[in-house]
């Protein structure tokens, strides 16, 4: 309490310094004035009293400013006085704070920007009410109704079993994500919907903002219609009109609107409204989700239960529940329950949406870091030199009466000032950086957790800031002023015998700087060889210069109107100018959505152990698809109209060819769906294309006819216009066969290709250029090291020179030492990738974490700039005049 | 010739007068100092100022300006509650301590 009062008096009479400074004043010189008085009372002459007085009061301004000194303002005087003093000093030496202030502000801005991410994914809690009870329970089902789903596909842990663990959850739920048509006669829309348990809402804890979330009624299999809306969704859409009790419609069905949720939240994904998820699930919810809708299960852990604990807890369940399929043994049910125990029994729901992506963001923090450090390596290298050059200013102000605590705060008060504002500009780079950086979140945790700069983003700077000042700026300060004694003022600047080696100081820094870049440059060139691998990967299609969009048909549309449309779409298309080709697809390759396989019997093949079935992808195309995607056509021919209607036929890819027909020729052979007995039959075989993701090999492929019916379909057409002119022809031929038809994702193939690697590119491409600018930051360093050693021994150089050295022996002189440094830095940072390469393994792809090409290339690639940095100071020393040295000192 | 005052007593010495007339500028201070030793105890302008300003700080002394009989500006001091509880304190140290000091001086040779 006294200390808080203490402290506003002091700040009160800091305001008012000046103030109080006359009045102190004025009170001196009454006392001066009452003393001469009563002297010349006592008998003295009036002046002889005033010089009396005057000389017994002794220096008026230095008990001021000892007066002053007690009311505690000296510390915060003398800090303006130091930051004032520090700007003058960075002002007066441009070409020694710009190059700092910009290698500082890259390394704050990036460092800034990657936390930011950092702290949206990893550090911050969900949105949810008491976030950390909330589990992930991977791989448990919701179970269909009991009449469809048959017994034979044995039985998985599902969300009635969780309900059952009364002991260790609460409420369980599950959610899934998909899209639906929002039919308006105005504006068509595709909308994300949330597909969600009636205990959803409840379960995260979260109200609506008017009406309520769905009954048990709702959220059984064909019970009422109702639908909830996002906030977003609500006023964009709707224009925040009242929507309580109205109905819209979705896919072709009337849904009740129930209830708007609050701002802000649209979990899962981005949902735009959320509709029930039935349990037992029906074939209905799943039809206008391309069949295809991964659920997950989430439940609440009961206070004092462990995630450990209710892991385990899970996994017995798994053991006791979970039944074989018919044909199969119980030994095959055990591959299930090892999958569960390697991915966890339940998982808290942060780390599940994380994902993958949390290694990642690791690495990319920890690239940050050793940027950082090398930035701040190369500063204080930097202060060290400069500090060399002020150590005669600084013992100068010491012998003139400064004291060594006051000139340290100078100089630290030279480094906070070159930090903060280093971090301003950073933090102006920062925007553009966190736009680069959204790319690597995962997609789970975009709409949750937005990346933006926010004051926790602000205070990380600022920390940062402070920390480095301290790190490169406290050591130097020491140096500077330790030691410091009058001797050297009379010396003049010459060489000194003593210090004319590099210093150790410096050579630490060099052999760290470079250490740490021979690190991230191996790091950048692991990421880069897998990222070529990558892209070298045969992906089966060509996507350039293909354009493509997606539409979906509600189960209402009758087969013969789809039929109608997409032909009519297809056949418009191919009469264009400028098409090449045209086709529809029902699912396109690399989109993410994921997709269905089916079991089918191959007559004849030999059978797979334990009777396993055989599965292969199942997708839809027209036979001009192939052509439109660049598909090669490998072995007879694609769909012909005729197909949809006359025997069942397929066109399978080479994988499936090759694993279920090894070494003999598919056409004309035939399967069948299991436990369907209908035979299918080969028409032709085309090449493998990687669907899922670009790291994944194919798996067995099969194509039907399109014809047959398919809700959701993706039209592609290839031709020789310009990407937007290709563009507009698709949507236009779209719009003239059916007008009301909502289409979505209108892009160019390759956009499709390019988003499915996005995170791994951006991963690659950052690693690459925080390696690239610690690359630049080291050459530098080494320079500045060489050519300060250079500078500081002109006179040695120059004595030499004068007794007989050659140039190159003073090349020879100055450069050795340093080469030695970098050679033992390199290895240094050979030894470190090479000890933490594990560390990067799962972000590679088809390539060895310690792959001998990268190890023996980064060597060579930091030694040139780094032997160049050296050499171009260690030429200027070799051409030393003696007689100009002698005659400068 | 009169002594200066011993460390640390000055601001128990400048409390003390304060209690005692109340209210006093800066020279009255210094001069009832000396003139209540009897001339023994001279108080340093050096050291008044600096003192009386701390002493502020800390909150022991209100400050308020007025007139002198002669209708000059000063700066009068007086003691706040805390000030008196200081003087309390300081007292009973000093007078400890003196204590102590005597009774080992009277322990010395004659």
């Amino acid at each position: 309490m006294t200390t808080v009062r203490g402290f506003l008096r002091r700040l009160w009479y800091f305001v008012r310094r000046d103030q109080y400074l006359s009045e102190l004043e004025e009170e001196m010189r009454l006392h001066a004035e009452l003393r001469a008085e009563a002297m010349h009372g006592a008998g003295m002459s009036a002046d002889e009293a005033r010089t009396a007085a005057r000389k017994r009061f002794g220096n008026a301004t230095v008990i001021a400013e000892t007066s002053r000194d007690t009311w505690g303002l000296g510390t915060l005087d003398q800090l303006v006085q130091d930051i004032r003093f520090a700007a003058r000093r960075l002002r007066a030496r441009p070409g020694f704070s710009v190059p700092v202030m910009a290698v500082l502000a890259l390394g704050i801005g990036a460092t800034t920007a990657v936390f930011s991410a950092v702290d949206a994914a990893m550090l911050r809690s969900l949105p949810f009410p008491r976030e950390h009870e909330l589990v992930s329970l991977p791989m448990v089902a919701v179970p269909f109704e009991p009449e469809l789903g048959e017994r034979s596909l044995g039985r998985q842990l599902d969300i009635s079993d969780v309900a059952v663990m009364a002991g260790v959850f609460s409420s369980p739920a599950s959610y899934a994500s998909g899209g639906l048509n929002l039919s308006d006669p105005d504006r068509p829309l595709r909308v994300k919907a949330g597909v969600v348990t009636a205990s959803f809402f409840a379960t995260l804890g979260v109200t609506p903002l008017s009406g309520r979330t769905f009954t048990a009624e709702e959220g059984k299999p064909r019970g009422p219609l109702a639908t909830i809306l996002s906030y977003g969704l609500w006023q964009r859409h709707f224009g925040g009109a009242p929507m309580l009790g109205k109905p819209i419609t979705l896919h072709g069905r009337p849904y009740t609107v129930v209830g708007i949720m609050r701002p802000g939240f649209v979990f899962p994904d981005e949902s735009d409204l959320w509709v029930a998820l039935p349990v037992p699930t029906t074939f209905e919810t799943f039809e206008p989700f391309r069949g295809y809708l991964p659920s997950h299960v989430i439940a609440r852990i009961r206070p004092g239960v462990s995630t450990e604990s209710a892991a385990a807890q899970v996994l017995a369940r798994w053991q006791q529940v979970a039944e074989p399929a018919r044909g199969e043994r119980h030994d095959d049910l055990n591959g299930v329950i090892r999958e569960v125990r390697r991915v966890g029994a339940a998982v808290p729901l942060h780390r599940e949406l994380l994902g993958d992506r949390r290694r990642a963001l690791l690495v990319l923090l920890g690239t940050t870091a050793l940027l950082m450090i090398i930035a701040c390596a190369n500063v204080a290298n930097l202060l060290l030199s400069d500090g060399a050059v002020r150590r005669r200013e600084i013992t100068l102000r010491e012998v003139l009466g400064a004291t060594r605590p006051r000139i340290m705060r100078q100089l630290l008060a030279e480094s906070l000032l070159l930090a903060f504002s280093s971090a301003c500009l950073g933090l102006l780079l920062a925007p553009a950086a966190l736009r680069v950086v959204r790319a690597m979140m995962p997609q789970s945790l975009a709409a949750i957790a937005p990346v933006q700069l926010d004051l926790r983003v602000l205070v990380f700077a600022a920390a940062l800031a402070i920390a480095t000042s301290i790190l490169f700026g406290l050591w130097p300060a020491i140096g500077a002023t330790r030691g410091g004694d009058a001797t050297i003022i009379i010396k003049s600047g010459g060489g000194h015998g003593a210090s004319a080696g590099l210093g150790r100081a410096r050579r630490g820094l060099v052999v760290v700087e470079v250490a740490l870049t021979v690190m991230l440059l191996i790091a950048a060139g692991l990421m880069l060889r897998s990222f070529q691998r990558l892209m070298a990967e045969k992906t089966g299609m060509n996507p350039d210069q293909v354009a493509t969009l997606e539409t979906s048909f509600p189960s209402s549309t009758p087969g013969v109107e789809q039929r109608r449309i997409i032909d009519g779409v297809v056949d418009r298309l191919s009469r264009q100018r400028g098409v090449i080709a045209a086709g529809a697809v029902n699912d396109l390759p690399l989109r993410g959505g994921g997709g269905i396989s089916v079991a089918i019997n191959v007559p004849g093949a030999q059978p797979l152990d334990h009777g396993e079935p055989r599965f292969a992808r199942f997708l839809f195309a027209s036979g001009g698809y192939f052509d439109a995607l660049g598909i090669a056509k490998l072995r007879g021919r694609t769909f012909s109209p005729r197909d949809a209607t006359g025997p069942q036929v397929a066109v399978i890819s080479a994988a499936m060819a090759e694993q279920f027909w090894p070494g003999v020729d598919p056409l004309g052979r035939y399967f069948t769906f299991r436990p369907d007995t209908t035979p299918i039959t080969v028409i032709g075989v085309v090449a493998d294309v990687r669907e899922s993701a670009l790291d994944t090999p194919p798996w067995p492929q099969m194509y039907r006819p399109i014809d047959l019916g398919s809700q959701n379909v993706a039209i592609v057409v290839r031709g020789t216009l310009p990407a937007r002119a290709l563009t507009a022809t698709l949507t236009d031929a779209m719009h003239a066969v059916a007008p009301g038809q909502p289409v979505y994702n209108v892009r160019m193939m390759e956009q499709v290709v390019g988003a499915s690697v996005l995170p791994r590119r951006t991963n690659t491409a950052l690693i690459a250029l925080f390696a690239g600018l610690a690359l630049v930051l080291s050459a530098l360093g080494v320079y500045a090291v060489v050519a300060y050693a250079v500078a500081y021994r002109t006179r040695e150089l120059g004595i030499r020179a004068a007794l007989g050295a050659t140039g190159r022996d003073l090349l020879t002189l100055v450069s050795r030492e340093m080469i030695g440094v970098i050679a033992f830095g390199i290895v240094a940072g050979l030894a470190g990738a090479w000890a933490l390469s594990r560390v990067l393994s799962s972000l590679l792809y088809d390539v060895n974490p310690r792959d001998p090409a990268t190890f023996i290339v980064v060597p060579l690639l930091l030694l040139l700039p780094a032997v160049v940095a050296t050499l171009i100071p260690a030429l200027r020393a070799a051409r030393v005049d003696p007689t100009r040295v002698m005659r400068a000192d | 010739m009169s002594d200066p005052i011993p460390p640390g007593t000055l601001d128990m010495l400048i409390l003390q007068t304060l209690a005692r007339l109340e209210e006093l500028h800066g020279f009255e201070i210094a001069d009832a100092i000396q003139r209540t030793s009897a001339g023994v105890l001279q108080v340093e302008e050096g050291s008044l100022y600096p003192a009386l300003q701390r002493m502020l700080m800390k909150g022991w002394l209100s400050a308020e300006w007025g007139k002198t009989r002669d209708n000059r500006r000063a700066r009068y001091y007086r003691l706040t509650a805390a000030g008196r509880r200081q003087l309390t304190r300081e007292r009973e140290s000093y007078q400890r301590v003196t204590f102590a000091i005597a009774q080992i001086l009277q322990l010395a040779p004659e």
